[in-house]
């Protein structure tokens, strides 16, 4: 229990749970923009990784953490194009869809990396930190909570962001209609194929720029299949949110610091198997789906194509 | 001229028996034509794959067999390819990921094909399913000796992607050698996840918190995770500010080393699967275990420029002692056991 109390170790932990939920909570934030406009983003774990790998390419090419970010988001983007084109737009099943894209994302990266970067396993150098001044120099907790990159703080920043638009817009009314009452939706003059469009690529571009994240500061390198559930997490919290971003950023959070808790319990010596241990994040989610899953108020169109006249 | 025809006839037929017996025979002996091995990630790790891959490739070319690589399977139900390796006429699947050890010894009775598999060592079947369990502790136990010979913090790490029985014995032994060096040694003992072999961005998370507890050399174990192991050693710093270094398994990731690699456990598969041909063409497969170890170099430790020589000295010594018999290092296999030589993680009740 001696290093766990290190000052060092606790900041390390919490940093951890930082780096690790950050991911989370793009591709939740990501899957709720989709739900709530009718559109079960089956496909996230594949944008996420289309993420990763684009980001990454990106950013050891041009050197810059700011054009992996892009490049990801790009990247989760143009996966969800195709999702689109074949859910929103074709209305094939969501589900079939988004498993087949996140099996092609998952084949296809692997295949790029393969090629590119087997022999090599190019890694790239820490990512620069935006220290905020004054919390930064807090003992502990100020390195650990405010001295990250700046995706971080605008990830958070996109909780209200998010929560603004889905209460007070034009915008958030158009995706939630989507998916309570599309036909409503439509009758009013707004496409309801277009607001879903819009809905599934913002979800791949924050997908992706969660998976960029994950590659360019949480990993520093990519390796093929590097999601690693991360987007099907995501899912999770999206339905357990209920439609509140805050609540995603709460799940974020709970998952991360649980991550980096069963390290704590190993390096601490918590005398209890370490299977158990790594089984915490988990079964965090899982009490958290037996507590409030039955309220989870998903919208009624959710994973239906929206056909015009249709009954 | 009846009886003449029969006994021809029974003649013709008795030499055709023979015949196809000796043939039968002599292909069984001879009938190694086809080699198949099976990994879970791309055979170009600088580890685990890549040396399973490359070892049976030589072994291949060496005997001069056919050679087929089916790689980046995955960790699911490998039944299907196989089966599919089986009909295509593979004389021998090695099937190299301890998740393929139900799967394979299943196919090797469905499809009467010999099938090679890890860490299940009480699935084998003569002439259908042999087991290598390897274990690189000998060398890893060299490893926990320099680690702790070399360490500044009297902290060191140990990063696991999984905890299957390969990994296991090597985490004790290095356990061991550090405590053999320096009896007041601390070793911080932390795995990633159930089957975190992958896992890069958690190997970077849980090796930074490893030596934020205080170590300054991280013995690390992993496939594509130990990629994000080497990241957190080369992007963070010790606890005392100076460098953390890296002591990676299997394969040799010098050439992709920027300064932290400081040494390497090192396996070489060839005198294994060499073994296996052997056996199959002489009828004696899967009767008996492989094993892999200093003496032959079918283990070693990887000599870095880092290693200050008088050090290395010391180390190659102890190598001597284990080849020769008077330094035994002690097999553990069992998780449990090596989380009660840990400092950090205490046995379970």
């Amino acid at each position: 229990m001696e290093t766990l109390l290190t000052p060092a170790f606790v900041t390390a932990l919490l940093f951890g749970a930082v780096t690790a939920g950050v991911p989370l909570l793009l591709a939740g934030l990501g899957e709720q923009v989709s739900e709530k406009a009718g559109v079960l983003n089956i496909g996230i774990e594949g944008m996420m990784l289309a993420g990763a790998y684009a980001g990454f390419v990106a950013a050891y090419y041009s050197g810059s953490f700011l054009a992996g970010f892009v490049a990801g988001g790009l990247g989760g983007a143009g996966v969800a194009a195709l999702m689109a084109l074949f859910c929103v737009r074709l209305g094939m099943n969501q589900i079939v869809i988004g498993i087949a894209l996140t099996l092609g994302a998952e084949g296809l990266t692997a295949l790029l990396h393969h090629f590119q970067f087997s022999r090599s396993y190019p890694r790239l150098d820490a990512a620069p930190a935006l220290a905020l001044p004054g919390l930064a120099e807090i003992p502990i907790v100020g390195p650990a909570l405010f001295s990250h990159h700046w995706l971080v703080y605008l990830a958070v920043l996109l909780v209200p962001l998010l929560a603004w638009v889905f209460r007070r817009t034009h915008l958030g009314l158009n995706l939630e209609a989507a998916g309570q009452m599309p036909a409503a939706l439509d009758a009013a003059g707004i496409g309801v194929l277009a607001t879903r469009t819009f809905a599934v690529l913002a979800t791949g571009f924050l997908a992706g720029m969660g998976g960029a994240y994950m590659a360019n500061v949480g990993a520093g390198l990519f390796v093929p299949f590097m999601t690693g559930g991360a987007g099907f997490m995501g899912i999770v919290l999206a339905m357990l949110a209920r439609g509140r971003p805050s609540w995603v950023l709460v799940g974020s959070i709970v998952f991360g610091l649980s991550l980096s808790l069963t390290t704590a319990f190993q390096v601490a010596g918590v005398n209890v198997p370490t299977d158990v241990v790594q089984m915490l994040p988990f079964l965090m989610v899982m009490l958290m789906l037996v507590l409030f899953a039955r309220h989870s108020g998903l919208p009624p169109a959710l994973g239906l194509p929206y056909v015009r006249g249709s009954r | 001229m009846k009886t003449n025809k029969r006994q021809l006839l029974g003649l013709a037929a008795g030499a055709l028996a023979l015949g196809l017996n000796v043939g039968i025979g002599a292909a069984s002996a001879a009938e190694v034509t086809k080699i198949a091995v099976m990994v879970p990630e791309q055979g170009t790790d600088f580890g685990w794959n890549q040396q399973g891959v490359d070892a049976a490739r030589i072994v291949a070319e060496r005997f001069g067999l056919e050679f087929v690589p089916a790689e980046g399977l995955g960790y699911g139900d490998v039944r299907p390819t196989l089966r599919e390796l089986a009909d295509e006429g593979a004389s021998l699947i090695i099937a190299h990921a301890s998740g393929y050890n139900t799967a394979a010894p299943e196919i090797a009775v469905e499809k009467n094909v010999a099938v090679a598999i890890v860490d299940a060592p009480g699935s084998i079947k003569p002439g259908l399913v042999a087991d290598y369990t390897l274990s690189g502790h000998q060398g890893a136990y060299l490893g926990g000796h320099l680690a702790a010979t070399m360490s500044r913090t009297g902290t060191v790490g140990i990063v696991v992607s999984g905890e299957p029985p390969s990994w296991n014995s090597q985490s004790a032994a290095f356990a061991l050698g550090a405590k053999a060096a320096k009896a007041d040694i601390k070793i911080v003992y932390a795995v990633i996840g159930p089957a975190a072999y992958g896992d890069a961005a958690g190997g970077r998370r849980v090796t930074e918190q490893v030596i934020a507890a205080g170590a300054d050399i991280v013995f690390g174990q992993g496939n594509g995770s130990s990629f994000g192991m080497i990241q957190a050693v080369e992007t963070t710093k010790a606890v005392d500010g100076g460098k953390a270094w890296f002591i990676d398994v299997i394969g040799d990731k010098s050439t992709i080393d920027k300064g932290h690699l400081l040494s390497s456990v090192l396996w070489n598969m060839v005198p294994v699967y060499t073994a296996m041909v052997n056996d199959l063409k002489a009828g004696t497969f899967g009767t008996k275990a492989y094993t892999i170890g200093l003496a032959d170099n079918s283990v070693a430790l990887l000599k870095t420029k880092y290693i200050p020589q008088d050090i290395w000295d010391g180390i190659w010594g102890m190598r001597q002692q284990i080849i020769d018999g008077s330094l035994k290092v002690e097999e553990i296999y069992d998780a449990q056991a090596v989380r009660a030589l840990m400092t950090s993680v205490s046995a379970q009740e």
